[in-house]
Order: C-alpha cells, then structure tokens, then sequence
C-alpha cells in the first residue's frame, strides 16, 4: 500500500509537469510570447529544448500562393546543366520524397554555401562549377508559368 | 471529486496490452523513418555529407558536442542502432533497449538536421519519450514476455497514464494544428490553401492524385475542403474523448490520414504512427475482453494439438513459450509420453514419429510436422505473425526443414544441461 502511494505520487507529480510543459511548448511560440510582450515586456520566453519543435505544431498552417524552389545548375565548358535535386541528395525515404518536402531550400542560407559547395564538387566530379539558383513563383493561382530565377551563389 | 477523476484518468491500473502493441507501432515507425537515411551514409552523416543542424531544438554546446563525432564513431552508432532498435521492435530488454533507441534517435538527428528533421519527426520524439518512461510497453508482443515466462502476460495490469498522456498529446496535436490555422499567421479562413497546394508546380509537396487537376480549377472546394480539414482537426479532442464518438474519431483520423498520404509528400510517420496513436484511444479492458471471448470461444471449438518430446528440456521450454505466444488459446500442448496410443489422435501418428519432431493435429484432421508445423502455427499465434514472411520466403521449404532437422538433432545441447534419455537421441 505504501509503494502504491508513492507510486502514485510519483507518476501524478510526472503527469502534472508534462502536462504543464506539453501545454506550454504547445502555445509559447505563437500565444504565450505576444501576450508576455503586451503584458510583462518580455521578449522571448524560455525553451524546453531537446523535446518539442520550436514553434508548436503548425503543419500547413500558412500556405501562400507564393512558390519557391532551389535549382542546382552544374556548369562544364561554360554550358549549365539543370541538375535533378535527387542526384545531389539521393536520399529516398519510404513513403514520400524529401526533396518534394522542400529541404532543398536549406542550402539558400549563405552561411551554407561553403559546405553545399564542397558536397557538390564530392558528389558530381562531373563538373567544373555549379551556380545555385532560386527559382521564384509570385502566385501559384494567378500566374503559374510567371517565374523569376536568381543566382544565390556560385561554386568555383 | 477530483481526486476521483485523477486517479481514473492517469492512476487507474488498465490491461498494457495496447501500449504493447503500440511499441511495435512506434518501433516501425522509427525504423521507416532512420534507417533508410543510412544508405548511403557516406551522403547523409559521414565527414563527407552536407549537414544542417537545429539550433532550435537542441543547445548549442550539444550541436557542437555531436559535430566532433569522428567518421568510425557514425559507423559504430549507425550498427548499434540497428541492433538497439531491432531488439526494440521484438520487445528484447524493452525498457533499456527503447531509451537506447530514442538517444540514437537525438544522435542523428543533431548529426544531420537536413536528413531527419521535420515536425512529425519532432511528434515521433515526444511520443519516443513518453514510451521511455515506463517498461510497460514490453509486457506482451515481446521477447521480455517470454523470458518472464508468465502465460497471463497478456492481462497484464499496469496504470494507465502513459496511454492516456499518450492520448492527450495526439488529440493536442490535433486541435493546435487545427488552431494555428486559423489564428495568428494562419490563413485557412482568409486564403484558399488547398487551393494553392492544387497548383503548385511539379517539384512541390502534393502528389499527382487522380483528382488533382479538377480541384485545382474549382476553388470554392477547395476552399470548403480546406475549412473542413480545420473543423475535422479542432473537433479531433472531442469526438476521441468522448465515448459515444470516439469511433466516429478514429475512423475520421484514419480516413484523414490515408487522404493526406496519398496528396502530399508527408513522411511516412504520418501513416505509421497516428494512425497507431489513435487506436490508443481503444479501451484496453475491451481489448481484453475480447481476448478472453476469443479464448473461450476456441475453449470449446474444435481445437488444434501439438505433440512435442515430453522429456526434453528444450521442447519443453519452447512449448511453454508458444503457451505464451498462444493468446487466443487455440492449441493443446500434448506430451507424447502422456497419450498411451498416439493413433487415437492421429491415425498416421506413432511413438517414433513423435520422438523425431513436433506434429501439429488441426481440428479438420490434417497433420504437418517439424517445420511445416510451425509453419503453420504462424497463422495461430499473433506474435508469430511477422514470421509468416519467413517461413513462406521462396526456398524456406527446402532449407526450413533442414534447418529444424538440425535444431531437433541437437536439441540436447541446447536444453543447457537438462539432457534427458529422449533429448540425446
């Protein structure tokens, strides 16, 4: 009886704090950080980290109109070639595709560019140089062929 | 009052049978998710692949910490992996084996946020964590249930708060993504998001469906579609906690599911782990009490019986094991010594047929022995289940029985000691 009460003190002292932290984390980016700005003038509130994703759970909570893709373009005697995102990170998952997932877009943050560079001159030899582009849809709705294409940055 | 509800909701002690079955869940989903980024390593988490890390989810000093790992210790940690999580799967040293797991889990992914990191990879850590918390999860489906030797595994009582905080979070998860649509930046009710998503170009995240195209040229349904996914997500918490609808909610979460998987490129968890999550909400006692319908039920039916070497320690111990495995309690376990005229049984059946292998009599009189009646047994017993790939894999009918024959011949020296008379033929 007695380990049963302690037991039960214990796992209710677990459920409470998970429950407390499960809740917050739920809400802390999106509804408890506006309110501790507008009442307390508190700019961020603390993290639980190494357990819940930064921003709560918003899956597709914002999709916009607005489009963007990575291009990876190799270039070999001054002529580009387009390269499919799967040969420069082949990695396929069971079930649904990465690369359709977006992850290319990773590789945009210029502090990236020192590593994508030298995991594209490993990867495909081939070529002399690479240009990393971003391909950019203004709406998906109103104009679907309107795009605009920018060089990032470029591999030498 | 309070306390009476507390102790209903978190403290009750429920049948663990679910959450055992919910560990084999979440196992695949782990292993679906991790280990096809291993091939090929030398792209994905060795000193040669392009990396990414989440500064997010993890400090600083622990990002930096992993980043020293040198290329021999990736191979050690991607080996002991695989072992960690298939010993997790089959339920050997749950508890240890499930924490093990779930560290390999936060290793590659602070090694590699470009290849692991995503919000359902996040949702399948939180649920990792909350498995962790308890051996619970090992108490049937497992090879812990048989090492504990208890035929009544299966009516295990334990309490019930991990499932049920297992059940909170799914049901969150629901309705906060359901409400980060339509408050702060969401924009389900201002914009048409489905609609979007029906046209985007060919590299983005929805699938070529067949309706694809129609739904791309009506946007008005797209629209109501749209508030629909919103309305099914923030009604999730109470159509699952509430008894009456609750089956309504989990056949509406699989539906959602299958519908999503199907649309867009969304990890495979979604249909591994949710689905598996929303069965959670299935009270155990039911489960149980079907169980033991079944098992009464097949009490009085025609049964099968297996005839095995009485006198062997190691058929002994097996059979003892395959009682265990026996949840709908189907099969009688005979030792041959113990039925004067084995011909009773079986007219094709003899003593020194008996003391070479093990022969299973189904209920309509058909005999098979040694392999072929494990074979058969694969269909029986539910933790035998998996097996049924093997033993019907192309050539396991040839190599099978040999590989039994082998087993059988030496069985004496795999009794540990308990050699007998019969066992050192």
């Amino acid at each position: 009886m007695k380990n049963a009460k302690l037991r039960n003190i214990c796992i209710s002292v677990f459920v409470a704090a998970w429950l407390c932290v499960f809740f917050y984390e739920s809400t802390r980016y999106f509804f408890l950080e506006p309110l501790a700005r507008t009442v307390f003038h508190v700019k961020k509130l603390p993290i639980f980290k190494f357990l819940f994703p930064p921003a709560g759970w918003i899956m597709f909570f914002n999709v916009s109109p607005e489009e963007g893709e990575v291009v990876v373009y190799g270039i070999k005697n001054g002529q580009p070639y387009r390269l499919d995102p799967h040969e420069i990170y082949p990695v396929r998952f069971i079930g649904f595709d990465n690369i359709h997932r977006g992850i290319m877009g990773q590789v945009l943050d210029r502090r990236m560019r020192r590593p994508f560079c030298r995991y594209l001159k490993r990867k495909i030899p081939y070529f002399e140089r690479f240009a990393v582009t971003y391909v950019y849809y203004p709406s998906v709705v109103k104009n679907r062929y309107q795009r605009r294409e920018k060089v990032i940055y470029q591999c030498r | 009052m309070i306390k009476n509800l507390w102790t209903r909701l978190f403290l009750e002690e429920r049948p663990s049978i679910s959450l055992s079955l919910f560990r084999i869940v979440i196992a695949t989903a782990v292993g679906t998710y991790v280990l096809p980024t291993f091939f090929p390593l030398k792209d994905t988490y060795l000193s040669t692949a392009f990396k990414s890390y989440n500064p997010m989810f993890f400090p600083v000093w622990f990002l930096d910490w992993i980043q020293r790992s040198p290329d021999w210790l990736v191979w050690v940690m991607v080996f002991s992996f695989c072992v960690v999580w298939f010993f997790f799967l089959i339920g050997l040293f749950s508890r240890i084996s499930c924490i093990l797991t779930m560290l390999g889990c936060y290793y590659f992914y602070a090694l590699n946020d470009f290849v692991l990191g995503t919000l359902t990879w996040d949702i399948l850590l939180v649920t990792l964590f909350l498995v962790c918390v308890t051996g619970y999860h090992g108490d049937y489906f497992s090879v812990d249930a048989l090492r504990r030797n208890d035929p009544d595994a299966y009516r295990r009582r334990r309490p019930f708060f991990i499932q049920r905080l297992l059940q909170i979070e799914i049901a969150s998860i629901y309705f906060f993504t359901g409400l980060h649509k339509i408050t702060v930046n969401g924009n389900w009710i201002t914009g048409n998001p489905i609609y979007y998503l029906m046209n985007l170009p060919p590299e983005g995240v929805t699938k070529n469906f067949l309706i694809k195209d129609f739904m791309a040229t009506h946007p008005a349904l797209c629209y109501w579609a749209g508030l629909m996914i919103v309305a099914t997500e923030l009604s999730m918490p109470f159509l699952l906690f509430n008894r009456k609808t609750r089956m309504t909610g989990i056949y509406l979460g699989i539906v959602f599911h299958i519908t999503l998987i199907l649309t867009l490129d969304v990890p495979a968890i979604f249909f591994f782990l949710f689905p598996g999550m929303l069965f959670l909400f299935i009270n155990p006692e039911h489960v149980l009490r079907w169980v033991e319908a079944k098992r009464s039920f097949n009490r009085q039916a025609p049964r099968h019986k297996l005839i095995f070497d009485g006198d062997c320690g190691f058929c002994r111990r097996s059979v003892r094991y395959l009682q265990i495995m026996d949840l709908y309690d189907t099969t009688d376990m005979i030792a041959y010594q113990d039925v004067p005229n084995l011909t009773e049984l079986h007219p094709e059946l003899s003593k020194e047929k008996a003391e070479k292998r093990v022969y299973l009599i189904e209920p309509d009189g058909d005999l098979s022995g040694g392999f072929f009646a494990f074979r058969r047994f694969c269909f029986l017993l539910p933790m035998m289940y998996p097996l049924i790939v093997l033993f019907f894999f192309p050539g396991s009918g040839v190599i099978g029985p040999r590989v039994y024959q082998w087993v059988a011949g030496h069985r004496s020296l795999l009794s540990f000691g308990k050699k007998t008379k019969q066992c050192s033929i």
